[in-house]
């Protein structure tokens, strides 16, 4: 991954997505979003994923939440479902259990995903539903106006938390670590060729692959998650690091200081579609002998 | 009266439920309990005879209807045993196990069919007639114009065969020394009164014994009768009438004075002071003449449950002791027995 | 020809195969020729030995609703049956263990709580079953035994179905058992009968269709398979759960899958996700469920998702009581949820009309592209009839899934206002039919749209196109009973208690009373015309449910101006035919008297 490095800008990016003829996968509408935030580079990190993985627009699927990350469906031309707050997963569970050749994504932000949708994580990955799960974390409720989040930093002042946010800020690697998610993995907005790339891998990954994306909200975060504090902080996972070893993934999830970008751990296993056909494969076999 | 008090009363029939009426009538606020082995409410065994002209069954019967037992509040505790009384305890057992607490307890649980031993191996090809579900079970099996032979021939047995006859059946009567029971019949009117039934249409057979009974050969008639004598007859139904034997066993053991029935003074209390007992189970003391006697028929029984309940409930009233009443012809020249009298 | 009509009740303790009995008993029955109408009730405890009484009435003809009383009482555990000793009628039967193994104190047998009016019939329950089985496990069989052979029912479907039964523990628990059955039976058949409780021969079986008993939730699991129904979501609630108990036995061998998921939220999400991929899907629920799934049924609604929720309701609110039968969802089914959001909805009034509705619910649900709610509750059920089903499968499983409508070159209108309102569909894979689907409000594109005509024209379209759905084919949206044209009394009724209703009627008919019952199965989009012209024929209305508020009268006071009674008891059993019947006359002599004057 040593040639993910260098910086890279998002107009360098358009260009090269725009001369690649793959500004197609984008839709005609407009983003809502404010200039500046991180999510454009997301948007153009499933773009290119798409792209690079020769995945026909009409096979994929895109479900959203509520919040700000929730309009992302509508800027990429492939089908989209735009659901409830909170409950990407699930619908999007049912999506894929209809419908297994589907490429299905879910995204959403951090409130979306660990406030209200925090049940459905631990299921979508203990299932191993074949989805891609792209979290976009800003820390801060932006659709409403800026709010505290469940990964709003302790002492972070919001109109919510005008005396500070005492709140513990929750540990969403870790989580997603020990719900034995298949394809774990952390990047930020601020490179968004690293980005990319690893929407790539995660959408590649046969199973539930999560990726954390560090995202700054431009607009009501001046002083936490800001590009400037993001890009001090983060740094790259080291390139010894073994990413079929969880533990160690643990304790670099554990490093919230200097959040580790790239690829925390990957496993093969069964998906829920594997399984279900195992189910119909027994049933059908004991059927034949069964009464009913 | 207390109202904790709790009357238990053994046996379904005249005497006992003569006596609940009283009991209800004299304690108000008392529980009453009857304890029967039957399925059924208080019903007219006189009336049995009906089933053999008459649609009808046992609801037709039943001497209270069913209102009458929750307006007065008397539970009748069918088809449960009595198996021993504690008078000690003042408890009785049911076989099931239950144990009943009583605060005073009549015994009036009558007489069962006599049956002589030498009989008790036919005991399966007879037929009594004592219960709704025997009599229906005569009713079933008898063809129309049907023929019964009747063994001995007791005065229950004697208001069948004049029914059975009415009603064109044809009654065969082998006579015993139960024949009338339980009129004592002087030898010189013993003839009279078998002419009597033989005018009313009764086949009698008088001097033989049973050698055997046999269930008939297919296609013949049910029931196949030899006598010592050699004589041979035929019948579809063979119903033994030799008279009632006080029904009281589970009494034994009870500490209470016991002869052939329950030994009970004039006031009809037994030797033990919270149990009574009247009807067909009981002795009664006659001071007159020195012993203890059955009295029998429906006025007589009914009168024992009307005096138990009351010496019950703290009154002192006596049994007068009463001549026989004797079994006659009348101006129609019918055999007429003041047992067959009810209301 | 003898009509039949008895009603036997077993009660027992769970560990004294109540339920386990009453099932032989009702199946034997069923496979006799009779028909069969049964309800068990089970305690709220998980295990132990709570009351269990099963309620079985066998009938020449099906029957509506159990009887008040029962013919005959089975009692295996004497302290949970005497309370239910007066449910015995006059002349009826108790069935009892008179030969305990432990001594009791005076009032714990059964024997001394019998009414005047009823039989006993002690039986060396326990000792037969020692003698036959070598245990007392067996003294349901022998309870079973006897009362077969009292009432002289034929010896061979006991045989086959006890047979089955014990089939899978062995040829010596089986043997063991019909001797058991044997051995009382003769006990039975040689005890001399004193009741009333006569069985008459059964109907012979209509032609073309198939007579099974099956309990309200199997008929909608068969409804639901024979529908073809692909993808179950589910997460368990009493009583809905022994749906999906069944289907994940019986819908992967068709292909199906199930997925039990982590809360009714994601049940009904990932109904609405597959739902939108194209498939048949279903969930199944009860109140506190369907509560949790109404902000969903809501996206389901404007997004125009075609979904499935079955509900069965029981006592609330709340947690409220599990396991007692009320109809106090209708509310939450018909308006739950944000903003005007409209659904269909289906009240099934019996077994047969569970598979009917459960199968229908899925046509509807993909021609009017919308969420339909098919409302069942506890009694309903769990409530066990004999049932007709038709030897072909009425449902159209493959029915138009969608129509694309796919142009070239041109952004798909998903949301395309048409002549019936409902628009074109395509599902994800399919080309040139890309679009997204959202909870906002939107315009035809399916693009966020807030604008007030268009919020008005959308509005509109959703609520206008359910209304072809009061003229699906194949299914009874409405139904009239009892005498036509004018009558004194009417009765509108909905759900499980149209079976009560019935009854009620059929009495108050007997007793020369003019009345005419109409059932409403379908709730939303509501069949106004049929309900005004019943009040146009009706002089008095009545309108017996099981809420407390008159939640379906509140639906129909919206459709009538005409004024009304109502019935509303929250007992959490079945509503009694006598307080209807009881209603119906004090109505009948009001409308008399109103005639006179």
């Amino acid at each position: 991954m040593g040639n993910l490095r260098q910086p890279v800008y998002l107009e360098e990016k358009l260009k090269q997505v725009r001369e690649s003829g793959r500004l197609d996968i984008r839709s005609k509408a407009l983003p809502t979003w404010c200039p500046g935030c991180g999510y454009f580079s997301i948007v153009d990190g499933v773009a290119m994923a798409i792209n690079k993985l020769q995945i026909s627009q009409k096979d994929v699927t895109i479900v959203s939440g509520i919040g700000c990350a929730s309009r992302f469906p509508f800027f990429l031309d492939t089908y989209g479902f735009h659901t409830l707050h909170g409950r990407t997963l699930p619908v999007a569970t049912g999506i894929k259990v209809a419908n297994d050749r589907l490429t299905v994504l879910a995204v959403g932000g951090d409130g979306d995903a660990f406030a209200i949708g925090g049940a459905h994580i631990p299921h979508a990955a203990r299932r191993n539903v074949d989805i891609t799960y792209l979290v976009f974390d800003n820390g801060i409720y932006g659709l409403t106006k800026g709010q505290t989040s469940p990964t709003s930093v302790l002492g972070f002042t919001t109109s919510t938390s005008p005396y500070k946010n005492q709140d513990q800020p929750l540990n969403p690697l870790l989580m997603m670590l020990s719900y034995g998610t298949s394809w774990v993995g952390q990047s930020y907005a601020g490179d968004p060729r690293h980005l990319s790339e690893m929407i790539t891998q995660a959408m590649a990954h046969r199973g539930f692959s999560y990726l954390h994306i560090l995202s700054p909200c431009v607009t009501f975060d001046k002083t936490s998650r800001t590009y400037i504090n993001l890009k001090a902080q983060v740094r790259w996972l080291p390139d010894d690091h073994d990413s079929s070893d969880k533990m160690a993934a643990m304790k670099y999830a554990m490093d919230t200081d200097n959040p580790p970008i790239g690829l925390f751990y990957k496993e093969s296993r069964p998906t829920l579609a594997d399984n279900l056909d195992l189910v119909i494969e027994s049933a059908r076999g004991r059927g034949a002998r069964a009464t009913v | 009266m207390g109202s904790t008090q709790h009357y238990v009363i053994i046996g379904n029939g005249v005497a006992g439920n003569e006596a609940a009426f009283h009991l209800r009538q004299r304690d108000p606020e008392s529980r009453i309990t009857i304890i029967t082995a039957g399925r059924l409410l208080f019903y007219s065994r006189y009336e049995l005879p009906r089933l053999f002209h008459e649609n009808c069954d046992w609801r037709d019967f039943l001497v209270h209807p069913v209102e009458y037992y929750v307006d007065n509040r008397i539970n009748v505790r069918r088809n449960s045993f009595v198996t021993h009384v504690d008078a000690d305890r003042k408890k009785l057992m049911l076989a099931h196990k239950e144990e009943i607490h009583y605060s005073q307890l009549l015994v009036a649980s009558g007489g069962a069919s006599y049956l002589p031993a030498e009989l008790d191996e036919f005991a399966p090809l007879l037929n009594g007639f004592n219960l709704y579900s025997s009599a229906c079970k005569v009713r079933d099996i008898l063809p129309q114009k049907g023929k019964v032979v009747m063994l001995g021939g007791d005065v229950l047995g004697l208001d069948l065969a004049r029914n059975l006859v009415s009603d064109g059946y044809q009654v065969v009567l082998v006579t015993t020394e139960q024949t009338f029971w339980p009129h004592r019949v002087e030898s010189d009117e013993r003839a009279l009164f078998i002419g009597a039934l033989r005018d009313m249409g009764v086949e009698v057979i008088e001097g033989v014994k049973i050698e055997r009974i046999e269930q008939g050969a297919p296609g013949m008639s049910a029931r196949h009768i030899q006598f010592d004598n050699g004589r041979e007859i035929f019948a579809d139904v063979v119903m033994p009438f030799l008279g009632l034997l006080p029904a009281a066993d589970f009494m034994m053991g009870s500490g209470v004075d016991f002869e052939r029935g329950l030994l009970v003074s004039t006031n009809l209390r037994t030797t033990d002071q919270n149990i009574w007992a009247a009807g067909d189970v009981c002795q009664i003391w006659s001071p007159e003449e020195n012993q203890y006697r059955f009295y029998y028929g429906w006025k007589n029984v009914k009168k024992m449950g009307e005096i138990a309940a009351k010496n019950m409930t703290g009154e002192d009233i006596h049994w007068e002791t009463a001549t026989d009443q004797k079994l006659f012809i009348d101006k129609n020249r019918q055999l007429i027995s003041p047992y067959w009298e009810h209301d | 020809m003898k009509e039949t009509d008895i009603q036997l009740m077993f009660c027992g303790s769970a560990g004294d195969g109540t339920i386990a009995v009453g099932d032989i008993f009702k199946r034997a029955m069923a496979k006799a020729g009779y028909k069969v109408i049964a309800f068990d009730i089970y305690p709220p405890e998980i295990r132990g030995f709570g009351k269990c009484i099963s309620r079985v009435r066998v009938t020449s003809r099906q029957a509506y609703s159990l009887k008040q009383e029962s013919d005959l009482l089975v009692s295996l555990n004497d302290s949970y049956a005497i309370p239910h000793v007066p449910e015995v009628r006059d002349f009826g039967s108790v069935i009892y263990d008179n030969a305990p193994i432990t001594s009791m104190a005076e009032g714990e047998h059964i024997s001394g709580h019998l009414l005047p009016g009823q039989l006993p019939y002690g039986l060396r329950i326990r000792e037969i079953s020692d003698q036959t089985t070598g245990g007392s496990k067996s003294k349901n069989i022998v309870a079973l035994g006897y009362l077969a052979g009292l009432l002289g029912i034929k010896q061979e479907p006991f045989h086959q179905i006890i047979g089955d039964k014990f089939r899978h523990k062995g040829s010596a628990i089986s043997e063991s058992n019909l001797l058991a059955f044997d051995t009382a039976y003769a006990e039975g058949a040689s005890t001399f009968r004193l009741d009333f409780i006569e069985l008459g021969a059964p109907e012979r079986q209509e032609i073309g269709s198939k007579v099974q008993m099956m309990t309200g939730n199997a008929a909608v699991v068969r409804g639901c398979l024979d529908a073809g129904l692909d993808c179950f979501f589910g997460y368990p609630i009493t009583p809905a759960t022994s749906i999906m108990e069944r289907l994940a036995t019986e819908l992967p061998r068709r292909g199906g899958r199930l997925l039990q998921t982590e809360d009714e939220i994601s049940a009904i999400a990932a109904t609405i996700g597959a739902g939108y991929a194209g498939v048949r899907a279903a969930t199944a629920t009860s109140g506190p469920g369907l509560a949790l799934m109404v902000e969903m049924l809501g996206l389901g609604v404007i997004g125009e998702v075609p979904a499935v929720i079955f509900c069965s309701q029981r006592g609330g609110p709340s947690t409220g009581m599990p396991t007692k039968t009320e109809q106090s969802d209708l509310h939450l089914a018909v308006y739950g949820g944000a903003g005007d959001a409209q659904r269909i909805v289906l009240a099934p009034t019996n077994v047969e009309g569970a598979y009917r509705c459960a199968g229908k619910a899925f046509e509807m649900a993909e021609k009017y592209q919308t969420p339909v709610i098919v409302l069942l509750d506890l009694y309903l059920s769990n409530r066990y009839e004999t049932v007709l089903l038709p030897r072909q499968n009425p449902f159209e499983a493959d029915s138009v899934k969608h129509r694309s409508n796919v142009e070239r070159g041109v952004p798909y209108k998903r949301f395309a206002f048409t002549d019936d309102s409902v628009s074109p569909r395509t599902i994800p894979g399919e080309e040139g039919g890309i679009h997204v689907i959202t909870g906002l409000e939107h315009n035809e594109l399916g693009r966020p749209n807030d604008q007030s005509d268009m919020h008005t024209r959308m509005s509109e379209k959703r609520h206008k196109k359910l209304l072809a759905a009061l003229d699906h084919p194949g299914i009874t949206i409405h139904k009239r009973f009892g005498d036509q044209g004018r009558v004194d009394v009417g009765i509108l009724g909905w759900g499980s208690t149209v079976g009560e209703i019935l009854e009620a009627m059929l009495m108050a008919q007997a007793e020369g009373i003019s009345c005419s019952v109409m059932k409403v199965v379908m709730l939303s989009p509501l069949p106004n015309e049929p309900i005004r012209s019943f009040f146009d024929d009706c002089a008095e209305v009545l309108i017996p449910e099981l809420n407390y508020e008159g939640q379906f009268a509140n639906l129909v006071a919206s459709a009538v101006s005409k004024p009304f009674t109502r019935l509303n008891r929250v007992p959490g059993v079945p509503m009694q035919v006598a307080d209807i019947l009881e209603q119906i006359r004090r109505l009948a002599g009001r409308a008399k008297s109103s005639n006179a004057a």
